[in-house]
């Protein structure tokens, strides 16, 4: 196909036909494919799909409660024993909860992933490593030192006292205190996606709305927002779903008061030694994420200008 | 051996151990522990020490045996020793795959866990005429864990700090259920079933192994309705709050309070009217183990006074043989909370197997509480 752009005449070089085959002839780069894709194959099976079979088949199964084996007669018990009110309220509190810190984390991630992305590419940079650095330490150990800044008496009280403010800073073993945890702890995930999405924009792109007119506000509703929503989406997916399933967070600094769904599926597995209501609990959880997800994907492509 | 031949170091602590198996359950690992430490031989090897031969896997917590122990023992019997793995779990699950893993010869279990690896025929029973020295042990004790060699118990009383509630006055659970509510955000509960529950079973005036369907409904009512006012359950550091006044009142163990009134002696220790609910402890040989004659020798050895004495000072724990009084540090010996009168020990009940029915209804009231 010929076209003229501009007075240019752009001519497509085409590719000669393929030559009629002879016989049957197997291509020998499909095999080069398929051993370049054994190593993923063979992990994903191994890691991700007989696991998830495995609990799947677990949550049909039951345990003697005496010596811990399991029997699988097939039996859909577990399940409707998760349709207690004791379990759904469980399960209703951990939505709530990760719902909303992982709206605190867009909301404060992107806040900052914006501000990064506007700063020098030097800033830009030690900003990053401030975001990451953290990540250096063990997570058991930060989530710990919540428990140290929170508790009574501890620094954050003791600066409330300073303000004459004791009585509204006792937030240790609440699910106050449970929503920082898990802020903080996610945080970084949110913040990394979104300025990857914020860092692609074209500056071009701001001038080209300040010409036409748009207000500082409306450059941002008009045009950050819009772009930066594939990396929100992803530190959404990220934050949430890990959020969700919880239970070291909660552990440490809920008290025992705040059971989640995390804590309970734990219970089963590490105190109980129910698998198979574990993995019930397991199965359960992983539909209310898909069910999720998927209602996210399709509010995707409409805000997606892409 | 002597009380003063210890080192004056703060021995360890039952909460320290299971903080370490906490940590490791919240995904640090828990580096195992091969306590084969040096010391003072106990005597020489004799005809009958040639015969025992073998290594023998021991499932304990971290560094709960005597610092001497297990050198002296490979000492005494040339060709035999123990190897001793960490595994330290509050788990009665846990514990019981541990008994079907084949991956040890014996292993520490309380009264609850032995009970169920007994009814799951998981157990060796011990020949106890090759065991002579368990004679040292009170008979009290022996009968309450008939499984294995009892080791060490505690009890779960109330600590509290006078001067942080009006120099009010505990004598029982009762009281602290009445002050629970008055001193609202101060008050930290025991995080596992067996001791919490068990001690709201005795405020209620039941037995703490009871599985009355309708006694449980009202232990989950008693603990539901005081929830809003706890600061929280921990399994860690349950008394900790008291030594800086963080706290007022907490549901805790002997031993932690023991160590808590060394930082505060403003600390006080109740075992209440209604009566305390308790764990005691052992070494159980599992039924796969083909190491029986070691382990039989080590818990003959185990049971001589100096060697108990050992495992006691090395850990600070609660003791159940009289005979090693004189040898224990009287730190320990002389420590009321530590060792109790006969009066209050009449008042106390161990943890028992409560059955798959009973153990199952025992961990939904507890799911109901913590969800609550």
């Amino acid at each position: 196909m010929d076209g003229d752009q501009g007075g240019l005449t752009i001519e497509r070089v085409t590719a000669p036909p393929p030559a009629a085959p002879r016989g049957r002839r197997i291509d020998p780069s499909r095999y080069a494919r398929l051993a370049l894709l054994a190593p993923t194959l063979a992990i994903t099976l191994v890691c991700f799909v007989v696991p998830l079979a495995l609990i799947a088949l677990y949550s049909f199964g039951s345990v003697n409660q005496v010596d811990f084996n399991v029997f699988f007669g097939w039996t859909t018990g577990n399940y409707r024993a998760f349709t207690s009110s004791l379990y759904l309220h469980t399960l209703a509190r951990s939505v709530v909860l990760s719902v909303s810190t992982t709206l605190a984390c867009a909301v404060i991630g992107f806040t900052f992933a914006y501000f990064i992305s506007r700063q020098s590419p030097r800033a830009q940079r030690l900003l990053l490593v401030a975001v990451i650095v953290p990540f250096w330490t063990s997570f058991i150990v930060r989530t710990y030192s919540w428990v140290d800044l929170l508790q009574n008496l501890g620094p954050i009280d003791r600066f409330a006292r300073a303000l004459g403010l004791h009585g509204h800073i006792d937030i240790l073993y609440t699910q106050y205190s449970i929503g920082i945890g898990i802020l903080y702890s996610y945080l970084p995930l949110m913040i990394l996606p979104i300025y990857v999405s914020l860092e692609r924009i074209d500056p071009a792109l701001f001038d080209a709305a300040e010409d036409l007119g748009a207000t500082p506000w409306r450059q941002f509703r008009r045009v950050v927002l819009p772009m930066a929503v594939p990396g929100l989406i992803a530190g959404v997916i990220i934050v949430g779903v890990p959020a969700l399933g919880e239970y070291v967070i909660p552990e440490v600094l809920g008290g025992g008061k705040t059971l989640m769904a995390g804590n309970i599926l734990a219970d089963q597995f590490l105190q109980t030694g129910n698998y198979p209501f574990g993995s019930a609990l397991a199965v359960s959880i992983m539909v209310v994420l898909m069910v999720l997800l998927f209602l996210l994907r399709r509010a995707q492509p409409a805000a997606d200008p892409q | 051996m002597n009380t003063e031949g210890f080192p004056a170091t703060e021995p360890l602590t039952r909460g320290t151990l299971l903080r370490r198996a906490g940590a490791g359950a919240l995904g640090v690992s828990a580096a195992s522990l091969l306590a084969a430490c040096g010391g003072s031989g106990s005597g020489s090897s004799s005809a009958a020490s040639g015969a025992i031969k073998g290594q023998a896997i021991l499932s304990n917590y971290p560094g709960w045996i005597g610092k001497h122990n297990l050198a002296d023992f490979a000492k005494k019997y040339p060709g035999a020793s123990i190897k001793m793995t960490s595994n330290a779990t509050s788990s009665s699950a846990e514990v019981v795959l541990q008994f079907k893993s084949k991956q040890y010869d014996f292993l520490l279990a309380d009264t609850s866990d032995a009970g169920q690896a007994s009814a799951a025929n998981l157990i060796t029973q011990l020949d106890w005429s090759k065991i002579p020295n368990a004679k040292n042990v009170s008979e009290k004790f022996r009968k309450a864990y008939p499984w294995g060699l009892p080791t060490d118990y505690g009890k779960v009383g109330i600590a509290y700090r006078p001067d942080l509630i009006g120099n009010a006055t505990i004598t029982s659970w009762h009281d602290l259920w009445e002050l629970i509510p008055r001193y609202s955000g101060q008050t930290i509960f025991i995080n596992l079933e067996r001791d919490c529950m068990g001690s709201t079973c005795k405020y209620l005036g039941f037995s703490s192994n009871t599985t009355d369907p309708d006694e449980l409904k009202k232990v989950q009512d008693a603990v539901v309705g005081v929830k809003p006012h706890l600061k929280a359950f921990l399994n860690t550091d349950v008394g900790a709050g008291l030594v800086n006044g963080s706290t007022a009142m907490a549901m805790d163990w002997d031993y932690d309070v023991a160590l808590l009134q060394q930082k505060n002696d403003k600390i006080k220790w109740v075992l209440p009217d209604e009566g305390v609910h308790a764990y005691l402890e052992g070494f159980t040989a599992v039924q796969s183990t083909s190491k029986i004659a070691v382990i039989q020798a080590f818990l003959n050895f185990l049971a001589e006074p100096p060697q108990y004495a050992d495992f006691v000072n090395t850990t600070g724990t609660a003791y159940v043989m009289p005979a090693s009084t004189p040898l224990i540090l009287k730190s320990i010996s002389k420590n009321p909370i530590l060792v109790p009168t006969d009066e209050v020990l009449a008042k106390t009940e161990f943890d028992k197997y409560l059955g798959a029915d009973g153990a199952t209804l025992w961990s939904n009231t507890w799911t109901a509480i913590k969800a609550a």
